[in-house]
C-alpha cells in the first residue's frame, strides 16, 4: 500500500529532522488512521453494536404502541446509502426494543471482555514504544519482539470470546498463549462467516430461580447487500437449551425514502421473532 | 453505556494508533535496522537514487558491509542519515571494519563531513544497508518538510477525517 509505505517514510523523515520519536509517530498514526478508515482495517474497529453507532433516538408519539420509548425523541435518521450506518441503527433499535420492550438487562460481559482485550492490546504497544525510548533500539529489540507477537496475538483473542461468549459470564478466562494462537486462527476465519453478536441480555426468571435465562442478537448485512438478517437466539437457564429464529429482509422495508428508520415496521418484526421463542418455551 | 460506547471509540483510535506503531516496530525487528525506511532527501547518489526515493535497509550481523555497497549512516552529532556508497574499507579478522564513503554524483569523498578527526567510519554510524527501494513515492515527504504549512494542512485534513468518519 503506497500510504503504509508513505506512513512510515514520514516516520523516518520526521526522524531525520528532529529527534523526537513521539512526533513522528503521532503523525504516522493520523495517516495510517485515515489509510485504515480507507480500508476498514483494524482489529478492534467492525461493526458492533456497542460502538459506533448513529445516535439511537426514536420513537415518535403518534401511536400508542410507541408512547414507551422514553427519552430521545427524534426519530433515526441515517445516510442510507452508508452500509454500516444502516446496520448499527438498525441493531441498536433491535437492543432497544429487546431492552425496553420487554424489560430485559443487558449483560457486558461480552463488550467488557473485548474492551479488556484491546486495552491490553494497546498496553503492549505502550510498553514497546517506551521500552524503545529508554534503550536505543538495538538492545531493545527482545523486548520489542516480544511485544510486536503479543499485539495480534491479544487481538486475536477476542474472537475466542465470540466462542465463548455465554460462558464467560460463568468461567474466568484462561490465558494460555499457544491455545489462544491456535483458537485465533480458526475462529478468525470462523467468525467473518458468523454473524456478529452484538447482544447478550438476561432476563430475570420472575419466579426467582437461579439461572437467567439468556436472549442474543446477532445480525448481518453484506456489504452492498440489502439483505438483514437478524438471529435472535434463546438460551433457557433451566434447561440449557438453546433456540434460535432469525429472519432475512431487506432494508428497504425499514427505511423510508429520506433514510429515517420506521419502527412501525420494524418493531412488530422484533416482537414476532421474540414471541415465536417465547411460545415455545410456555409450551415445553 | 455511553461510557461504554465513548472508551470504545477512543480505544478504536488508540488501536489504530497502535497498530501503526507496532507495525512500525515490528520492521524494526525484522530488518535489524533502527530506520528500516529512509528518504533519499538529496541528489548525490544519482544516477542510482534520485532525491525522493524510498530505499528499504536491512542492519544485520551477518551481511558485512563491503565495498561498492549502498549504506546509510549518521555522522556522530547529526540528525539527518546520509545514503552514500561505500568506497575503500578495512576490515580486521574479527570482523571490525573502517570504511570510508561518497556519493556518486560528488566529487569528494566524505571526509570533508566526517566529524573534525575523524577519518572513516565505523559499523556503529550505520544505520542499514539499502537493499530495495520504491522510486519517487518519498516526494511528497520532502514536500511536507519544506513548506510546513503543507504539513500542518494535511495533518488538519486527515485528523477532520478520522473523526468525522468515526461518527
Amino acid at each position: 500500500m503506497g500510504s503504509a509505505q508513505y506512513v512510515t517514510a514520514s516516520v523516518s523523515a520526521n526522524r531525520l529532522r528532529t529527534s523526537l520519536g513521539g512526533e513522528g509517530n503521532a503523525e504516522a498514526s493520523k495517516m495510517a488512521a485515515a489509510a485504515s478508515q480507507g480500508g476498514r482495517a483494524g482489529g478492534g474497529g467492525g461493526s458492533s453494536g456497542a460502538g459506533g453507532g448513529s445516535g439511537c433516538g426514536t420513537g415518535s408519539s403518534r401511536s400508542g404502541l410507541l408512547d414507551k420509548w422514553k427519552i430521545d425523541d427524534k426519530p433515526v435518521k441515517i445516510d442510507k446509502w452508508d452500509g454500516s450506518a444502516v446496520k448499527n441503527s438498525l441493531d441498536d433499535s433491535a437492543k432497544k426494543v429487546l431492552l425496553e420492550k420487554y424489560k430485559y438487562v443487558e449483560n457486558f460481559g461480552l463488550i467488557d471482555g473485548r474492551l479488556i482485550i484491546c486495552t491490553i492490546s494497546c498496553f503492549f504497544a505502550i510498553v514497546a514504544l517506551i521500552w524503545d525510548y529508554m534503550h536505543p533500539f538495538p538492545e531493545s529489540k527482545p523486548v520489542l519482539a516480544l511485544c510486536v507477537i503479543s499485539y495480534p496475538l491479544t487481538l486475536a483473542c477476542q474472537f475466542v470470546l465470540f466462542l465463548f461468549c455465554v460462558y464467560v459470564v460463568y468461567f474466568p478466562l484462561n490465558f494460555i498463549c499457544t491455545y489462544f494462537v491456535m483458537m485465533g486462527i480458526l475462529t478468525i476465519y470462523t467468525s467473518y462467516k458468523e454473524k456478529s453478536i452484538f447482544l447478550v441480555a438476561h432476563r430475570k426468571d420472575p419466579t426467582g430461580m437461579d439461572p437467567d435465562d439468556i436472549w442474543q442478537l446477532s445480525s448481518s448485512l453484506k456489504r452492498f447487500d440489502d439483505k438483514y438478517t437478524l438471529k435472535l437466539t434463546f438460551i433457557s437457564g433451566r434447561t440449557k437449551q438453546q433456540r434460535e429464529a432469525e429472519f432475512t429482509k431487506s432494508i428497504a422495508k425499514f427505511f423510508d425514502h429520506s433514510g429515517t428508520l420506521v419502527m412501525d415496521a420494524y418493531e412488530p418484526e422484533i416482537s414476532r421473532l421474540h414471541d415465536s421463542l417465547a411460545t415455545e418455551r410456555k409450551i415445553k | 453505556m455511553n461510557k461504554r460506547q465513548l472508551y470504545y471509540q477512543v480505544l478504536n483510535f488508540g488501536m489504530v494508533v497502535s497498530s501503526a506503531l507496532m507495525i512500525w516496530k515490528g520492521l524494526m525487528v525484522i530488518t535489524g535496522s533502527e530506520s528500516p525506511i529512509v528518504v533519499v532527501l538529496s541528489g548525490s547518489l544519482e544516477p542510482a537514487f534520485h532525491r525522493g526515493d524510498l530505499p528499504f535497509l536491512t542492519d544485520r550481523v551477518e551481511d558485512p558491509i563491503r565495498v561498492g555497497e549502498i549504506v546509510v549512516f549518521r555522522i556522530e552529532g547529526r540528525e539527518i542519515p546520509i545514503v552514500h556508497r561505500v568506497l575503500k574499507s578495512h576490515e580486521k579478522q574479527n570482523g571490525h571494519i573502517k570504511f570510508l564513503t561518497k556519493g556518486d554524483n560528488n566529487a569528494v569523498d566524505d571526509r570533508g563531513l566526517y566529524k573534525q578527526g575523524q577519518h572513516w567510519l565505523e559499523k556503529k554510524d550505520v544505520v542499514g544497508r539499502a537493499r530495495g527501494f520504491v522510486p519517487y513515492i518519498g516526494i511528497v515527504t520532502i514536500l511536507m518538510n519544506d513548506y510546513p504549512k503543507f504539513k500542518y494542512t494535511v495533518l488538519f485534513l486527515l485528523g477532520l477525517l478520522v473523526l468525522v468518519h468515526h461518527e
